[in-house]
């Protein structure tokens, strides 16, 4: 009764969790254009995630991996379904998610072997791999309740049932270290502790090996996706839209909320979206609003691209962003090989290279 | 007609048998705009106060149209034809506008409607956009100082003195101020003004006088002055290349972020606005009056109340807070500094230890009833000593004190509660030129301690000089965010004003 009387004064007074407010864009996340003007290495279809053993970057592009070696990607593994998640794993292995509820590691690359299966442990929605701790694999099943592809419906229904899964690659043991999360996307070991992206949460928990979790990386104003490592120490951290106070209304309101998911085609929702502007009947906002011919860079966004730099200790360093004037958003992933970072922005189907080198000089003065 | 409205010889006044001038020869021509500049504490108000009549010489003489006098009142003053607009104002805060400026100009019967529209008239013509009905207490620093000059003009006097008259104005404000004073020179009203912003002596003033430690240095036609000059005559020492001039050649790193505001409102100030501070730097947080700067920071320090619905959200860290009063955020380790020291800062009469101790109070352990009047002398001797405030002992009253001391006890106050985020708003405000290097280097001192710093400041090459990065405010909301190696004055300005 008491609790239901908070809510009810939360919501009258705008405080608590009735409270519509992003953080903004600045200090390590203020904005530039530095994807939208990055070079443009490949063009895909439907992209899905990257990897890279530091020499070699492999795209998932739908059902088939390639390798980014040459002058044109080049196909090394077709499947019969859509990949969802990729890994490189030491010793030339790769690890594959197979529409969200099923994880292949392959001995190597490319080849023809079918590779060690890991299926069940329920899983759904395995949207990011990588490397764990002693020989293990990290995987993030980002809900229960929906499928990978409908992860726009697990937002709206305020999802909290995503997991972190460590595949044991010896004894082929699939075991849960944290569920609960708010759509888990993306994970990386750091040092003792797995830092795992809680998207709707909007931030990134350190997870103990006991289980135990803390915020890293809190109160973000994008919602968080995949980690990787950065050679220099440190993590790259994609996050595939930004927060609006459009969104965290709707969220708000779930009269309004479930009558738009019943009546109206997800593609029209107020929802994030990894691209926007393909029609006019999209909701408007001001990142539509045009002034003399030219989309207000400073409105708030359907779709944004941003990647964030992370020390070790988990503080932004510096982001590089596609503003809402751009077209590089959908971010989800980020991986570094051969002296530069090879980003990809799914809305556009995008893999960008950004030279390392120039980019720390650049970020850093 | 002797050439001269105003003299005075060998003009000394002493406190408690401390000199605060000390045989100061002036003189003010006819229609002459005159500056006098000194570091504070060199007795420059001290000698403005002996000619509006607010303080009585100890020795020497004053002539006004070279008849000996002694204003023994500011009314008497004003019978003569001197009228002083004070540094920190002295308007009633309850009354209106337009009661201000007609005040001891009473008749046995006054028509309210009557006087506001004289008010408004009056202030129209000036130039000065302030409503006649507003009570004092509601506007800000820069619309009272217009209604103290507005004062002054209105009694028609013959002498007028500004002290610090441009401090508080913006870049705008200030053009209509010298254009105002240029014309009350045109009438033939004699000007003296105190000013801390030399540009503004060298470039208003046709005579220039320099005080320093209460004796008179120089006195010589501006032109004949540069800002060199006047500095070296009033330290002793060249101070210019260190006052403002160096900018920023490296930024220090940001470290954790330490305070989040998200879509913060205060109704019809604040409107939606969003910031962070973050660890081990400085930030500088640039805009022009009313841009909601200052009302900002006063939520966050729990001074000022946000928006009861829907007002937005504070972090500090990863902790959503809310201040209803100072003393929480005090124990959270939020310290706000104020811009308006005399009202805000101290208490006047008390001394320095006590003051300084009542910031230690403010975070007193919960269930202590009982102060100690030892370790009271002990934190006002330890921080007199630590920002080196000079005055004559921990007992001294603040009230004695120059500006610029009383701005250390400010700072002070606030530091003994050994604070995560300080907030300095206008540090520098009404401070002479060798006390504002000191608390610079505090300011970067405190930053490189690891604190989160955060400057308001009006002024250009203050912002430009400390921050690593800025802030730019306009409209009740953070606008623009510089690093501080590409913030130029213009940029700034640029995104201050459009």
């Amino acid at each position: 009764m008491i609790a239901a009387w908070k809510r009810f004064a939360d919501n009258m007074l705008g405080r608590g969790e009735a409270t519509v407010t992003v953080p903004t864009f600045d200090g390590a996340l203020k904005p530039n254009q530095q994807l939208e003007t990055a070079q443009i290495t490949a063009s895909f279809d439907a992209p899905e995630d990257l990897a890279s053993d530091g020499a070699t970057v492999y795209v998932a592009n739908g059902p088939t991996v390639l390798a980014l070696d040459g002058a044109s990607p080049r196909e090394i593994r077709r499947f019969d379904r859509p990949i969802t998640a990729l890994c490189a794993l030491p010793g030339d292995r790769l690890a594959v998610a197979l529409d969200g509820r099923e994880v292949r590691v392959f001995a190597s690359a490319s080849g023809a072997d079918d590779g060690l299966a890991f299926v069940g442990g329920a899983m759904k929605a395995v949207n990011a791999l990588n490397p764990g701790p002693g020989g293990t694999l990290l995987a993030t099943d980002g809900s229960c309740a929906q499928p990978y592809g409908r992860w726009a419906h697990d937002l709206m229904e305020k999802g909290k049932t995503g997991r972190l899964l460590l595949l044991d690659l010896t004894t082929r043991q699939v075991r849960e270290i944290a569920g609960g999360l708010a759509f888990a996307f993306g994970a990386c070991a750091a040092g003792d502790d797995i830092l795992v992206s809680e998207s709707w949460r909007h931030r990134v928990l350190a997870v103990a090996p006991d289980g135990g979790k803390r915020a890293a990386l809190d109160n973000l104003p994008a919602y968080p996706s995949r980690i990787s490592p950065a050679a220099s120490g440190g993590f790259w951290l994609t996050a595939f839209v930004a927060r609006t106070q459009l969104v965290e209304f709707v969220l708000r309101e779930n009269g309004y909320r479930r009558r738009m998911m019943k009546e109206i085609p997800p593609e029209f929702w107020i929802a994030p979206r990894l691209r926007s502007g393909r029609s006019f009947e999209e909701p408007m906002q001001g990142a539509h609003i045009k002034t003399m011919g030219v989309i207000k860079p400073w409105a708030p966004p359907r779709s944004y691209g941003l990647v964030i730099r992370l020390n070790a200790q988990g503080t932004p360093l510096y982001s590089l962003h596609s503003r809402v004037d751009g077209v590089n958003h959908g971010v989800v992933s980020a991986v570094e090989a051969k002296g530069a970072l090879y980003v990809l922005a799914k809305g556009p189907g995008r893999v960008l290279r950004l030279p390392l080198a120039e980019l720390e000089a650049e970020m850093s003065a | 007609m002797s050439e001269n409205i105003l003299e005075l010889r060998k003009a000394t006044k002493l406190y408690s048998g401390i000199a605060a001038i000390d045989g100061v020869d002036f003189e003010l021509r006819r229609g002459e705009i005159h500056a006098l500049v000194g570091e504070n504490g060199a007795g420059k108000s001290t000698l403005t106060k002996v000619m509006a009549g607010v303080v009585s010489l100890t020795s020497g003489s004053m002539l006004v149209d070279a008849h000996p006098v002694s204003p023994k009142s500011p009314l008497e003053a004003r019978h003569l034809g001197v009228a002083m607009v004070f540094q920190e104002n002295s308007l009633v805060p309850t009354m209106t506008v337009a009661q201000n400026l007609f005040l001891g100009q009473e008749r046995f019967y006054n028509r309210l409607r009557g006087i506001y529209i004289a008010a408004q008239q009056f202030l129209q013509s000036l130039n000065f956009d302030v409503s006649p009905t507003v009570a004092v207490g509601m506007l800000g620093a820069a619309k009272k100082q217009m209604v103290e000059i507005a004062r002054a003009v209105l009694h028609q006097a013959k002498i007028i003195i500004f002290d610090e008259p441009t401090a508080s104005l913006t870049p705008e404000e200030k053009k209509y101020f010298f254009d105002l004073v240029r014309d009350l020179k045109r009438r033939g009203v004699s000007i003296v003004f105190i000013s801390h912003a030399l540009e503004e002596a060298l470039f208003l003033a046709d005579r220039i006088t320099v005080l320093r430690d209460g004796k008179h240095v120089v006195t010589d036609d501006a032109a004949k002055f540069d800002r060199a000059r006047i500095v070296q005559a009033m330290v002793g020492r060249d101070l210019s290349n260190t006052l403002y001039g160096a900018r920023k050649t490296k930024a220090r790193p940001r470290g954790a972020r330490v305070l989040t505001v998200q879509n913060l409102k205060l109704a019809p100030i604040v409107k939606n606005n969003s910031l962070s501070v973050f660890a081990r730097q400085i930030t500088g947080v640039f805009g022009l009056v009313g841009a909601g700067r200052t009302e900002t920071f006063k939520i966050v320090a729990g001074v000022l109340k946000r928006d009861f619905v829907h007002g937005g959200e504070i972090f500090l860290g990863d902790k959503a807070v809310r201040f209803g009063v100072p003393e929480p955020a005090v124990r959270a380790g939020v310290a706000y500094i104020t811009e308006d020291r005399k009202v805000e800062g101290f208490f006047e009469t008390m001394s320095i230890a006590r003051n300084i101790y009542m910031g230690l109070l403010a975070k007193f352990p919960r269930g202590r009833s009982l102060t100690s009047r030892a370790e009271a002398d002990k934190a006002g001797e330890t921080w007199i000593t630590r920002l080196k405030v000079r005055s004559i002992g921990k007992d001294s009253k603040v009230v004695e004190l120059s500006g610029g001391n009383q701005q250390k006890v400010v700072i002070a106050k606030s530091l003994v509660q050994d604070p995560n985020l300080i907030i300095f708003d206008e540090p520098t405000r009404g401070v002479d030129v060798g006390a504002i290097v000191e608390i610079h280097d505090l300011i970067n001192r405190l930053a490189d301690e690891g604190k989160a710093v955060v400057v308001i400041s009006s002024y250009l090459p203050e912002v430009l000089a400390l921050s690593d990065r800025i802030l730019v405010c306009r409209q009740g909301k953070v606008v623009e965010e510089f690093s501080a190696l590409d913030a130029t004055e213009e940029k700034i300005m640029y995104a201050a004003i459009h």
